[in-house]
């Protein structure tokens, strides 16, 4: 496979941040973009009932860690903006709330996206089976 | 990290009508209001780090809301100014829709914690429809910062 080849499959990609997301993958993918010039779409997803499965397991109150997993997911986004702007890479920043498969198939459609990055585990495992474009593992 | 953004944002960084109708230009006046209240160090500058993120990506985050941020040592220190534009200006936001509620954050190099988490709090407050409702009605910077606070606790 040639440059072309990975040039058009990474024209535009998308990272799917989870809550424990890191510096190291953030980096990479940055660095990757970089590399091939790629727009960079950002996506977290706040699950259905997320915070309502949370606050049964820790006993905090669902309102709290509702807002608790939204502003860490903007800071998430927020962060992956800050390296990719000083790299001088193209990002689109998203927040949504719903099932992860349904909104990144949206995002997919929409955005005409052709690889997906996510870090690899067991909440991101259905992107792996159901991704309609391939699927990179950080 | 405790921070409240009715406390970054001061009466004195809030204009309830802005005259510029175009995205550079919006972005000049905001950056001259902040420069005449000593906010700014750096107003060439600022508007050069704050048009570099323009370029990259659209601050326009949809629903009437733009939020241009920049991370700079042409600013004091955390800074977060407000704006209404009741024409709306074209932010290339991701809906397609004018911006009518304009939020300017930025701090220095060395302060991107705190930037980091002050747009987490701004970006998840303005999700909120009713908070920004009452942000496009409210008469005056007090009633702007009551907003805010209220909606924050």
């Amino acid at each position: 496979m040639g440059a072309e080849y990975f040039n058009m499959k990474f024209k535009k990609v998308i990272l799917v941040l989870t809550e424990d997301t890191d510096q190291m993958i953030i980096t990479q993918v940055v660095k990757l973009c970089k590399k091939f010039r790629s727009k960079l779409f950002v996506l977290f997803v706040i699950e259905v009932n997320r915070a309502s499965r949370l606050a049964r397991l820790t006993h905090q109150k669902t309102d709290i860690l509702d807002q608790e997993i939204e502003e860490g997911g903007w800071k998430l986004l927020y962060l992956v903006e800050d390296e990719a702007v000083e790299s001088d890479v193209w990002t689109s920043l998203h927040l949504e709330n719903g099932n992860l498969m349904d909104v990144l198939k949206k995002y997919i459609e929409a955005y005409d996206i052709n690889t997906v990055l996510t870090k690899r585990k067991d909440e991101t495992k259905e992107i792996f089976v159901s991704s309609p474009v391939p699927v990179i593992g950080l | 990290m405790v921070l409240n953004i009715s406390e970054i944002l001061k009466p004195e960084a809030i204009m309830m009508e802005m005259k510029a109708r175009e995205k550079l230009a919006v972005i000049k006046e905001l950056v001259d209001y902040m420069v005449a209240n000593k906010f700014v160090k750096d107003g060439k500058e600022f508007v050069k780090a704050l048009c570099k993120r323009e370029n990259l990506e659209s601050t326009g985050i949809g629903d009437g809301i733009a939020i241009p941020h920049a991370r700079t040592n042409a600013v004091k220190g955390l800074i977060l100014a407000f704006a209404r534009s009741p024409k709306g200006v074209d932010f290339s936001a991701i809906d397609g829709k004018p911006s009518h509620l304009i939020f300017l954050i930025a701090s220095p190099d060395d302060k991107k914690s705190e930037y980091i988490v002050a747009l987490a709090k701004l970006s998840r407050l303005l999700r909120k429809h009713n908070v920004r409702e009452q942000l496009k009605r409210a008469d005056s910077p007090k009633e702007i910062l009551d907003i805010i606070k209220k909606n924050e606790e």
